[in-house]
């Protein structure tokens, strides 16, 4: 559970030294929001999108066992995050390349179904943090803070519909499992990840380095 | 996981067992497109010893009944455990799947 952060008192020094104590809480982080929901908005009534919207979002939670992942949903956007000791303690799909290849094959699910009627498309974004902390300034709310999270909602600027956006951490700790796992290093959807980007996001001092993966 | 397979006068039966996830569904991968290349293309999953399957299993299936779909043959799938029954419903698998209880019902469609 999330440490709850409170203090009345603008300038408590028990609140300063309650945050130095904060552990980080390396882990994934991604985003995961739903194409076209608000056009549906405005061309249907709340059975239409609303039924899209169940579907998708139970899709993409529920067949990858994600349910219980929801930091937070945002309007047609999800966020996520997976704390690596979690993740390490799953009974299958435990590693950095399964998280990979369940998101990629959900989002191929829903763009190759043969009823197009039943879900929208969708873009993602993943991040490995490890400038993160499981704080929350909401009495009772889980939730998890830091620049790395920024990060990550600043990759899904540079998805679109049925495209994965995955940093370059990211990325590298997928590496690193094909190579403890003894797979190819272009084993499943890992053959259609792009070259390196860079860019500058607004707000980052840094150079961001990512790739992007296209559902086929 | 592991695969077994079976030959029928009808079909041929692949039985999976255990946990269908991104450590192993290229072997069913390449099993199931093995087969329909070769026009052995009336296919029964017995899946009543699968117990956990995730995007990247169903993800095969799909694939699997699109190219048997192709291919004018037959793709039935028997057996799912309650569990993989409701992933199979929240991602609209039970609509575009034959899907039957028992492996001798399903034997009959085919």
């Amino acid at each position: 559970m999330a440490h709850y952060i409170h203090d009345k008192d603008p300038k408590s020094e028990a609140l300063i030294r309650a945050l130095e104590n904060i552990p980080r809480c390396p882990g994934t982080c991604f985003f995961m929001d739903i194409n076209r929901s608000t056009d549906i908005k405005y061309m249907g009534g709340l059975t239409d999108w609303g039924r899209k919207l169940n579907n998708t979002f139970n899709n993409l939670l529920y067949a990858n066992h994600f349910q219980h992942n929801i930091v937070k949903g945002i309007g047609d956007e999800m966020m996520l995050f997976i704390p690596d000791e979690e993740l390490v303690n799953k009974p299958s799909n435990n590693n950095y390349f399964a998280l990979l290849e369940d998101i990629y094959a959900s989002i191929f699910l829903i763009r190759h179904h043969p009823d197009p009627d039943l879900f929208l498309n969708c873009k993602v974004a993943i991040h490995y943090c490890t400038e993160v902390y499981n704080i929350t300034f909401f009495e009772g709310a889980n939730d998890y803070y830091g620049s790395d999270i920024d990060l990550t909602a600043r990759l899904m600027t540079k998805s679109v519909e049925n495209r994965i956006v995955l940093s370059e951490k990211f990325y590298i700790k997928v590496k690193n499992d094909l190579v403890n796992l003894e797979l190819e290093s272009d084993t499943g959807c890992l053959q259609w990840v792009s070259a390196r980007f860079i860019e500058n996001f607004k707000g980052v001092p840094t150079s961001t380095e990512f790739r992007v993966l296209d559902v086929q | 996981m592991e695969l077994t397979e079976q030959k029928t006068p009808q079909c041929t039966i692949i039985g999976i067992n255990g946990r269908l996830d991104t450590t192993n569904y290229s072997i069913l991968e390449k099993k199931l497109m093995e087969m329909i290349d070769n026009q052995n293309d009336r296919i029964l999953v017995e899946c009543s010893q699968m117990d956990y399957v995730s995007s990247s299993g169903l993800r095969i299936l799909l694939m699997a009944l699109k190219k048997i779909t192709i291919s004018k043959g037959k793709f039935v799938l028997c057996g799912l455990q309650e569990n993989i029954r409701e992933i199979f419903e929240i991602s609209g698998f039970t609509n575009i799947f034959e899907i039957y209880g028992t492996q001798e019902e399903a034997l009959k469609v085919f």
